[in-house]
Order: structure tokens, then sequence, then C-alpha cells
């Protein structure tokens, strides 16, 4: 009698164990399936187009079962349509998200979990290569949601020659906020340019620089459960005051995005703190101007400098494990080394995978290149995830925040109660 | 006084006071013109700006000369290189036309109802037209577009055209128009036998011409310069207008400048065009042949 | 006047025009009321959550809101001149012009209104720009120190509601020019006849004809002045520097619209909506009131 209960729950664990694997997309692809990749650069005209329709042609090339539609969208308002695109149930397969919508991504629009789709194996030997925090950056709640595919960190450009005129050494760039603040100041004193202009400020800016910021200052924005706002608390004010500082000394020059990279590229700032993703226009407007430098982001005296990344992840929504399987063959080729290889010299990103960085074969010749870019896979190595909001309100959660932060760095008004009031309010927003 | 009643005998209707030569009008004319002068300027500066702009070499985008120097055609080019803009500029000719005329006729239908009948509710349907005026586009975006997805029809430029069947500014207007319309006209029509329909398109319509170019005019514009709606329906780079295309070259990594004046002083000509052709009709005397 | 027998025929002349608002506006905007009472993220298989006025709570608790109501005031009357006053004295000077000259004036006033909204606000941008801009170079030409038309926040509303209306000039340049078209030319005639100077046709006929689309054109300013600027606000200043060019509707758009919560966008649309609604009726009243017409 045992005997035969035994048998029954083996036969019953086999059954449950392969239904389990049903739930998992299937090895291959036997009959032609097309996908839908939602992506922003396609919606440009330049290179990041280009670079993006030359890997998916390549892809299609060793894939000839799969057939891949770029569904090119402008980024603004990018999350938007990819909202209403599924929910007027079209075919949302492939998407590239800001990680900023990640939390969102998975609690709302149903973003699938790479581990909930993919046998383990075939995971683990195609992240082989990929820095462990790289892998971080997409994952929540311990699973792994997003691949980082257009990414970088934030750099400190620098020009060369108002260093030089305003008697700093372009050698040995200021590693620390206290220095960034006496250099501005030299630069603004002695050239009569402006000193330092960021990109923490700004709506297009959501707030992923402020949150390497305050992270290097001990702090963070929101508590590591997820649960309570902490972008009032006292490491995270100290940073803000920081800010302050260097904008009511004189240092920092508050300008938007585009005229800040304008006046970068025009030789009217001395450095500017910002995603590496810009250094493609900087660099273009700067030749034969003036000498263009990259530094890393700067730190709060001894502490770590703990900055986060920006840009976007690949994202699977697709429900029908084929689809899922067509879907995670153009991932791994997006994510893999020849796609990063495109994605850094062409398109102006960061590579996931840090082998390809001295293969020659890859990356070896072009990161000679472009000496530009060490600062940027420097910092790779201490990446942290840009935190995303949880909860519906996530967007109006960081927009109150940025705004009680503009106001403490550019206003007049008592730092610690706008940030406390602000923290406040968002609390109220954050999901019960 | 003689010389003004003089001028008013001697001189055609249309060709106004000018012919005097006393001091006093032509000091005062001379002012209107200078204002007028300064006005024009400040309003096509920033245009000429545009244009002088795109027809700057590509690495001299910043000079702050006022005349490009050297005149390229290479922004031009790159425009036509990176985006398809031909394609796009007939699309949105396309859109634009036919979302004018259907929007002329429901609100010449619509004005008619207003300015010729009295009837219940006639304020109150006035006003909720009005409103509709009121209602900001990116309110109703998501569920019209979730209609037109049941409708099937979101990879098509029908999807651009079909939200925007009726205007409360055309309404409006209209029906404005209509109303200072001499009711002694329409009596006499009516005693003639002529039924409704025939009044408003053999009466009506020929006598509010004005207002029909103008309208024309103004539909025509908003209808291209729309961006929020198109960049929802956008999926390929062939199917949609010409403001998502001028957009294309504004990215992250920094906003290709010259090839955007390009773009866009190309998305400008043929509204220029259509004003230019249009605006004639709306300066035109009152009276057509028939009317006295 | 009840000029034919058929009580329907109106109806059947407004149909079309009420089909297409009732579907496109209307249901949507219902739609809109209803769900601010609801939190969901649109997708077909997550449940709709009653939350009762929690998003209107939220929205009216935005700490920017009093300012931008503040700012939109502003707008509205700032925009004024440019959206009626100038429009009108245009259109009534050009009237007595020789035909080339009125259409060549009339036609570069309108000139602005050609170019994309978005292309427009970059170009000021450039040309306000503290450091190469146009503007601020010729203003160190005559000793005055450089501006920040766009950066200083006593200013940058100024800027924007100059650019606003720079754009729409031509708008009601064309609209007072049609009305004024249309007005009857013996009208004219007779008051030249009693030996009235231009501007006392212009003050005694012209502009009380012209009343009705005057105050209409007024009615318009001061009930889209906020979404008109929307644009130009969207590319130059986002709402800074520190709010000061933050009107009602760049908010509401800006926390509710623009946002992917369908409750927080409702809620905002049905403020916006019925502030402006009662506002207008309000403005309906008076223009009725006051209006004019040759008939």
């Amino acid at each position: 009698m045992h005997r035969r209960i035994f048998l029954a729950g083996a036969a019953a664990a086999g059954f449950v164990a392969r239904a389990a694997q049903a739930a998992l997309a299937p090895l291959a692809i036997d009959a032609p399936v097309t996908i839908n990749f939602y992506n922003y650069n396609l919606a440009t005209a330049g290179l990041g187009a280009d670079a993006t329709r030359k890997l998916l042609r390549e892809f299609m090339e060793a894939n000839p079962k799969i057939k891949v539609n770029g569904v090119g969208v402008p980024v603004t308002g990018f999350t938007a349509r990819v909202q209403a695109d599924i929910a007027a149930r079209r075919q949302v397969d492939l998407v590239q998200l800001a990680f900023a919508d990640l939390d969102f991504a998975v609690h709302s629009l149903g973003a699938k979990a790479l581990e909930d789709m993919i046998p383990a194996e075939e995971m683990k030997t195609n992240f082989e290569g990929i820095a462990p925090n790289g892998l971080k950056l997409g994952m929540l709640e311990g699973k792994t949601y997003g691949l980082a595919y257009t990414f970088s960190t934030p750099v400190l450009f620098y020009n060369a020659d108002l260093f030089r005129a305003a008697g700093l050494d372009p050698e040995n760039p200021p590693k620390t906020w206290a220095a960034v603040k006496q250099a501005a100041l030299a630069i603004k004193a002695k050239t009569g340019k402006g000193g330092l202009a960021t990109g923490i400020l700004g709506p297009s800016a959501f707030d992923w620089l402020f949150q390497g910021v305050v992270r290097s200052n001990g702090g963070e924005t929101i508590s590591r459960d997820r649960k309570r706002m902490t972008f009032a608390e006292p490491a995270s004010v100290a940073a803000v005051l920081m800010l302050r500082d260097l904008n009511d000394s004189g240092a920092l020059v508050n300008l938007e995005t585009n005229a800040a990279m304008e006046a970068m590229g025009a030789g009217e700032l001395g450095m500017y703190l910002q995603t590496s993703a810009v250094q493609g226009f900087i660099v273009a407007a700067a030749k034969g101007k003036y000498e263009l430098r990259a530094s890393t982001m700067p730190s709060f005296g001894d502490k770590p400098v703990r900055p986060n990344n920006s840009g976007s992840a690949l994202f699977i929504f697709a429900s029908d494990p084929v689809l899922q399987r067509a879907a995670w063959e153009l991932m791994k080729f997006l994510t893999s080394k020849r796609g990063y290889t495109v994605i850094t010299s062409e398109i102006g990103y960061l590579p996931l995978r840090t082998d390809i960085v001295n293969d020659p074969k890859y990356l070896g010749e072009w990161v000679k290149e472009h000496p530009l870019v060490q600062p940027n896979l420097q910092q790779l190595a201490i990446l942290e995830p840009w935190e995303s909001m949880p909860g519906p309100n996530y967007r109006q959660i960081v927009k109150t925040m940025m705004d009680a932060v503009e106001l403490s760095v550019t206003g007049k008004v008592d730092v610690a109660a706008t940030l406390l009031a602000a923290q406040q309010t968002t609390q109220g927003m954050l999901p019960k | 006084m003689t010389t003004d009643v003089a001028t008013a005998v001697l001189l055609p209707d249309a060709r106004g006071v000018r012919g005097l030569s006393t001091s006093r009008v032509r000091g005062r004319d001379v002012l209107g013109h200078v204002v007028l002068l300064l006005l024009s300027f400040v309003c096509l500066f920033p245009v000429y700006w545009m244009l002088a702009t795109s027809l700057r070499p590509p690495n001299a985008i910043f000079d702050v000369s006022l005349w490009p120097g050297t005149a390229s055609l290479a922004n031009y080019r790159a425009t036509l290189e990176a985006i398809p803009v031909v394609q796009m500029l007939f699309n949105t000719l396309v859109v634009s036309s036919a979302v004018t005329v259907i929007q002329l006729v429901t609100a010449l239908l619509a004005g008619y109802a207003f300015a010729c009948w009295n009837f219940r509710f006639d304020r109150l349907v006035f006003t909720l037209i009005a409103l509709t005026w009121l209602v900001p586009f990116q309110v109703v975006m998501i569920p019209n577009f979730l209609l037109v997805a049941d409708l099937g029809l979101l990879d098509s430029l029908t999807a651009l055209i079909i939200p925007h069947f009726a205007s409360a500014l055309a309404v409006m207007l209209l029906a404005q128009a209509m109303r200072s319309f001499p009711l002694e006209i329409v009596e006499a029509a009516r005693i003639d036998g002529a039924g409704s329909w025939r009044l408003l398109w053999r009466v009506i319509v020929p006598n509010v011409t004005g207002a029909l170019a103008s309208l024309a005019i103004l539909i025509f514009i908003s209808t291209w310069n729309e961006y929020f709606w198109p960049l929802l329906l956008s999926r390929t780079a062939e199917n949609t207008v010409i403001q998502i295309g001028i957009q294309m070259f504004m990215t992250e990594q920094g906003n290709q400048w010259g090839p955007l004046m390009a773009a866009s002083s190309m998305a400008s000509l043929p509204i220029l065009v259509f004003y230019v052709v249009l605006q004639r009709q709306v300066v035109q005397s009152f009276m057509k042949s028939g009317l006295r | 006047m009840r000029l034919w027998r058929l009580p329907l025929a109106p109806w059947l002349y407004l149909a079309p025009a009420a089909l297409s608002f009732v579907v496109w506006v209307y249901a949507p905007l219902g739609r809109a009321a209803f769900l601010s009472l609801f939190e969901w993220n649109m997708l077909p298989d997550t449940p709709i959550v009653y939350v009762g006025w929690a998003n209107f709570a939220n929205v009216l608790a935005l700490p920017k809101l009093w300012q931008a109501l503040g700012n939109t005031v502003v707008y509205m009357v700032g925009l004024l001149p440019l959206s009626v006053l100038i429009p009108f004295a245009v259109a009534l000077y050009t009237q007595d012009l020789p035909a080339r000259w009125r259409n060549l004036y009339r036609g570069m006033i309108f000139v602005p209104m050609i170019v994309a909204p978005v292309v427009a606000a970059s170009v000021w941008r450039w040309l306000l720009d503290p450091g190469h801009g146009l503007v601020n170079v010729a203003l160190k030409y005559l000793g005055v120190g450089p501006v920040g038309f766009l950066t200083d926040p006593g200013i940058a509303i100024w800027s924007i509601i100059f650019i606003t209306g720079w754009k729409l000039v031509g708008f009601s340049t064309l609209i007072v020019s049609a009305a004024n078209a249309g007005i009857n030319p013996s009208l004219i005639e007779a008051a030249r006849m009693d030996g009235a100077s231009r501007l006392g046709i212009v003050w005694h006929v012209r502009l009380p004809l012209l009343s009705s689309t005057a105050l209409f054109l007024v009615t318009l300013s001061i009930l889209l002045g906020a979404q008109w600027s929307f644009s130009t606000i969207n590319v130059l200043t986002n709402g800074g520097p520190l709010g000061s060019t933050t009107n009602i509707y760049y908010l509401l758009w800006d926390f509710g619209f623009s946002s992917l919560s369908v409750g927080w966008s409702s809620a905002s649309a049905v403020l916006l909506f019925g502030g402006f609604a009662l506002l207008a009726f309000l403005l309906f009243r008076i223009t009725d009131r006051y209006s004019f017409h040759d008939n």
C-alpha cells in the first residue's frame, strides 16, 4: 500500500514537474513568428535609429524564422504609448523602457520575469561576462525583469583649456564636491565663463542623477524596503545643502538641459556633470574649439562615490510562450557582445559586458581611440541600480520630490523644511 | 468736411483716403507704417532665423551672424536622407485637407441650425458645443485611442482624421457670420419657395466665404501643426505626419539643429502657400451680385 | 424666427457635429469623470479600485496649486493686449490701406502661425539666451546688461506670454479681418456722408459692429490662454524657474494628463473642465448681453 501511494506520489510529482516546465518558453522556434519591438531610438533621425536597424537586420538574418517589427515611438510619451497599446490589446513583445518605470512595468504593465520563462541553465550561460552589479540594475524583488540595454553613468565633462586658463591642472580633475566648487569659482573668476552645470534638475532628468548624489553622501531617496520616502533625512538634506551652496556661491550655473549641452559644446562652461550619453554631441560640438576631457562623478570628501545608471532596459511583455521565446532570442542578441559593441561605438552608451572592452574583436580598438569613455567604464564596477518608485503614482512622487529639490537648490527657501514637506506629501502617494 | 465728401465721391470704396494730400494725414500714415513695420519685423525675424540657420553649413550652426555667410543645402540634404520628408508632407497634406473640408461642412450645417432657427435647448446645446473646446486633448486621448483601436483603424491616416469631424471654433464662427446675414434676403428666398437646404448652399454660403476662408486657414494650420494625437498613433515613419518627423531630430543625446530647422522650414512652406492663396478670399467685398 | 415648419430641421443640421462631439469629446469626458473616483492603470486585466475622492484630494493638495492659479490669472490678463488689442488695431488700420500693403502687412503678421509651435519655441530660446542670444547681444550694444528672459523668475512668465502672443497675433487678426470685411459698406458710406473722420468711423461704426467679435476673442483668450501657452512652456521653461511660469493647465498636465495613472488624469480633467466651464458660462452671459448684430 505504501508503494502504491509512493508511486502515485512520484507520478504526481512528475506530472507537476512537467506542467511547470510547460510554463517555460519552448526551447526553440519551429514555425515563423513575428514580434513587435517597442524602441525609442528608432523614432529619432540619426545614429540611434541606424544602429538599431542594423542590429535588427543582423538578428533577422541569423534567425530567419523570427521577424521583428521595430515600432519606433518618440521618447516623450513612450511609456504612455506602451500602456495604451497594451490596453488596446495590441501585441507588445519586447520593450525598451526606462529604469524609472521598472516597478510600474512589473506591477502594472505585466512585464515578465526571466526566471519564469527561461530555463535556469540557459540564463546562467547567457549571463556569463556580465558584471554582477550590472545584472542587478533590472532586478526587482529578487527576479530579473530587465536587462540593461542603452544605459550610462554620470560623467564630469570638463574643458581642459579653461582649466589651464584658470590655473588648474587638467591632469588632476576635481574628485570631490569641495574641489569642484573651488575649480568652478576659479574658472568663473579668471575666465568669466560658467563654472559648473549639472543634469540633476530638469524634467527630462527625472531623479536619476539626484539619487546618485544623495547616495554618495550616505543617504537614500527611498528606504530599502521601499515603504518610506527618506529624502528629507539628514544625509540627504546635507547633500542638497551642498548643492544649494554651489548655487548661492555662483559656482553652479542653472541651465536647462539643451542650453547646458550647447553651452558646454560652445566652450562656455568649465565643467558639466551629465549622462555620458550626451558625449557624442559635446565631442562633435567641441571639435576644433577646445580640448574636452572627462572624469568620474565627484564624491563627498572621503565617502565612496555611489553613482547609479541612467537609461533603459529591455523588458519582455509577451504572454504567449512562443512569442516569449522569440522575444528572449532578440533580447539575447541585443545584449550580446556584438549587440553592445554596436550600441557603445555607434550610439554612445555603455556595454554591460565588460569583457568586450579590451577584446580587439569587439571594442578593443574603439576604446583606444575614444579615451573619454574610460571614466564611464571605471564607474561601471561600482554602479548601483536607479531605484524606481513603487505604485501607480510613481511619476507624481518623483515630480514632487524633484520640485522640492529644485526649490531648495535654486530658490531662497529653507532646505530641510521644504524637503520635509515634500517627503510627507510623497509618503501619502506610496501604495498602501 | 467738403474735402472728405469729395474724396468719398471721387475715389472708389476700397482704396481708403490715402489720396488726400493733407500733411496731417500723411504724418499719421507714416507713423502707422512705422508701427506696422516694427510689428512685422518682430513677427518675421524668428522665422527668418529658422530659415537662415537651415541654410548654414553644418559646422556653423551656432553662429550669430545675421546672414548665413556661405549658404549651404547640406542640412536639407541630411533631412531628406534621414526621414521620408516627402511622404510625411503628403500624409500631412491629406489629413489636413480632409479635416478642413469635413469640419467646414459640419460647422456650416451646425451654424446654420443656430443662426436660422430658434429651437428648444438651442442655448444649452450651443454652450455645450462651445465647451468642448475647453476639453484639453490629453484628457480624451486615451479613450479615443482605444475606440480607434476597436474600430481597427490604428495603422491608418483615417485615425488621424476621424476624431476631428467637428470643431467648436468653426461652429461658433460660422454661426456668428450667418447671424449677421440680413433677414430680408432669407425671407425673400423662403417666399420664393426655397427649401432650407437650397437656401443654405445657394444663398448663404456664397456670402460667408470670408468666414469660410479664414476658418479654412485656421483649421488647416491647426491640423498641420498637431502633435500629440499623431504621436500616440505613429508607428512607422512612412505613415505619420511631418510634425513627428521634425521631432525625430530632437533626441536625448542632443538636438540636430541644422536638419531640424531645415525640416521645419520645409514643413512651413505649404501652409504659407495655403494662406497666401486663401487670404484674398478673407477680405472681399460684402455684397455679391444680386444683393443690394 | 421660425422659418420652416419642420421643427426637426435644426436638429438634423446639428446632427453631424453633435454626433462627433458626443463620441469624441463628451463620452470620453464622461468616462473620465467616472474613472476619477477610481484607481486603475487602464489595462484590461487589472482590477479597478474605488478610492472615492482620494484622487481629487491628491490633485488639490499639490504644492504648486495656488501658485499655478495665480499665474493663470496673469496669463489670462497678460495675453489680452497681444490676442485682442493689437490684432484689432492692425486689422482696422490695414483695412483702409491699398490692397497690396494691406495684404502684405497682414501676411507678415500671420507668418508666426505657420511655424510648428515646438520649433518656434526653440528658436526663441536661442534668441533669448543670456549668452549668445541675439536679443541680449543687441541689449549689450545698448549698454543694458544681459537679461535672463527665461531664467529670471520675475521675467520668465512675461517672456512666455510674449512668445505665446507672438504666435497668436495672426490668428486674431485673421478673425477680426474676416469680421471687418463682413460689415455692410453702405453703413460706412452713410457715416462718411455724414462727415465722420476715419477715426470717427472706426469708433462709432466699426467697433460697435465688431463688438461681438471683440468679446468673442476676449472670452477665447481668457479661457484658452493657459492652453495656448502650453507648448511654449513645455519647451522653454517646463513651468520653472521655481514654478513662476506654471499655470493651472500645465500643472494638471504635468501631474495628471501626462501621468500613467488614470485616477490622477481623470480627476485633473474633471477639475480643469469644471473650473473653466463655470468661467465660460459666466463669460458667455456677459458676451450675450453686450453683443450687437447688424440685424
